[in-house]
């Protein structure tokens, strides 16, 4: 009987875990470890940040849903890797510590055959000195921070609705900040939903990003076929916002935050301050600063972890200048290079290099757009690295016949712009690749026929159906495996 | 209260990108277009996910 721990179970670790369970039923073990009691559809977190879905349409137990299964399902964090045992332990090992199930604080040595990590980031808010809630920004990266996103929001509303003139501040709050896009998204619902109720002549909003163009995304951006030409992303979002009457900062890098005010330094390295009466802002991300030990007991954290806390898998890490970036440089399997039987899924493992340009200030200061890993790339490598679990254990051989390289696999980005089925929209982005292979497509980076961004009810509709989708296939429901990732 | 029309900065940023049209708003929120391209859209986005991986 062979014995499989997920760490996570976000959209990548449930994916693994589930695919396993069904896979390989009943001989074999499949065990989650997860902090959070709850599953939790994090793209719809935007609308709890404006009011258009409660915290419970976008979560349920686990507990249920594993035992159902028939996953062992441990509510813990993890805290330690220990891939060579220990002197008591013949085989790896994680160490956790109970976050639930009656158990809080209690720590356990939990072994494996198998280990797949995908304990996603950590929300790395004091990395930026004053931001994040209860300080003096909000977020809406978790269920709970987009709620009180959501309770501040109608705080400025009513005084707008009093005649009190309001600034909202939206963007990131990192020089090295990624997942513009959940900004991007956030930003057009609150200025949808400051229309809505006519009060755009009482709102200023202003876009803040440390990317070099508006509409970088953190993947250099794309070319898309649109109204007759090939377009840069960059004409794409700056059109949104300048039609719903949002200004915008680019290649800013914001340093600290106080009450009302935000610090950031240019790329050109001009110190500036931008005042607030609302303010929502992307952290830094990065792993969760777990450690590891060999056999021995000796510190074996830096040959397995790379220093932003996230896992090495099989790519390419030699420091190379942006010119000399490859698509080979990207991971396929996931698999980790010392242990083969520990693998990284989703946001966890670590990427060779960003996907955008990097860029320093005069005075040393990195400001560029760290590379997104979202839900669609977080799916597929989870379900890739179940697949080649699974196969592995079945004929007792690493084929690794599985393969999902973000410089080869494309993905969909829907950007709500507004919530409603009759007057609600988004902007549905495909990109083919994700990341760039300049020497597949010279011209473009990209598969133009496969890349493109289009406007309109249709993606509101998209990104709704996906909502209810997705938590159909996470909750387990009838015919659950047939939907894709 | 009617929404105030307003000026536009020539040389400044927002002055550059593109604006929608009439036809193209019309388009956007036309029910039966829009029916269309969720259908479209949905083929395009199922290609390539199942396209780009092994």
């Amino acid at each position: 009987m062979a014995k499989v721990v997920v760490l996570g179970a976000g959209i990548a670790g449930h994916t693994a875990s589930a695919l396993l369970k069904k896979k390989l039923g009943g001989k074999h073990e499949v065990v989650v470890v997860a902090p959070n009691a709850y599953y939790h559809w994090i793209p719809s977190n935007i609308w709890i940040g404006v009011g258009r879905m409660t915290i419970d349409q976008v979560r349920f137990r686990l507990d249920k849903r594993y035992q159902k299964a028939g996953i062992i399902f441990k509510q813990a964090k993890a805290v330690s890797f220990h891939p060579e045992g220990d002197s008591e332990i013949n085989k790896g090992f994680v160490t956790i510590e109970y976050t639930g199930q009656d158990k809080a604080g209690t720590t356990e040595k939990v072994d494996y055959d198998f280990l797949i990590n995908a304990t996603g980031p950590k929300l790395k808010f004091e990395a930026t000195e004053g931001l994040g809630p209860g300080k003096n920004t909000v977020s809406v990266c978790s269920y709970d921070h987009a709620h009180e996103a959501w309770e501040k929001l109608q705080l400025a509303f009513k005084k707008m609705e009093n005649g009190e003139h309001q600034k909202f501040l939206i963007g990131t709050g990192h020089p090295g900040a990624t997942c513009q896009g959940a900004a991007f998204e956030y930003i057009m619902n609150v200025a949808y939903e400051i229309k809505k109720r006519k009060l755009s002549h009482l709102a200023d909003i202003k876009w803040i990003t440390n990317e070099y163009e508006v509409g970088d995304f953190g993947m250099g951006g794309a070319y898309i076929k649109r109204g007759g030409y090939i377009t840069s992303t960059k004409i794409f979002a700056e059109s949104f916002l300048k039609e719903s009457g949002i200004t915008w900062l680019k290649r800013a890098g914001v340093t600290k935050v106080e009450p009302g005010k935000v610090h950031y330094e240019l790329l050109d390295g001009t110190i500036g301050e931008e005042g607030f009466d609302f303010s929502m802002l992307i952290p830094a991300f990065s792993g969760h600063g777990f450690t590891a030990f060999n056999k021995q007991g000796e510190d074996i954290t830096a040959s397995i972890f790379a220093p932003n806390g996230f896992m090495k898998v099989d790519a390419d890490y030699t420091s190379k200048p942006f010119d000399e970036w490859k698509a080979a440089d990207w991971p396929q399997t996931y698999q980790n290079p010392l242990y083969h039987n520990m693998f990284a899924a989703g946001i966890a493992f670590a990427p060779p290099h960003s996907i955008s340009k990097p860029m320093k200030s005069p005075n040393g200061t990195a400001i560029f757009p760290a590379p997104p890993r979202t839900g669609m790339p977080s799916g597929v490598t989870g379900k890739v690295v179940a697949q080649n679990i699974i196969d592995w254990i079945k004929t007792g051989k690493p084929t690794l016949k599985h393969k999902a390289s973000m410089a080869r696999m494309g993905a969909a980005c829907i950007i709500s712009a507004g919530y409603g089925m009759i007057g609600g929209a988004a902007a549905t982005m495909t990109v083919s690749p994700i990341v760039q292979d300049w020497d597949k497509f010279p011209e473009y980076g990209r598969d133009i026929n496969y890349t493109m961004g289009e406007a309109g009810l249709a993606g509101h509709w998209l990104k709704w159906f996906m909502h209810y989708m997705f938590l159909h296939k996470a909750k387990g429901y009838p015919f659950w495996w047939l939907l894709p990732e | 209260m009617k929404e105030e029309v307003k000026r536009t900065i020539a040389y400044s940023q927002e002055s550059y990108p593109p604006m929608p049209t009439k036809s193209t708003l019309f388009w956007r929120r036309n029910i039966i277009w829009q029916a269309w391209r969720w259908v479209v859209l949905n083929i395009k986005i199922m290609k390539i996910v199942v396209g780009g991986h092994s």
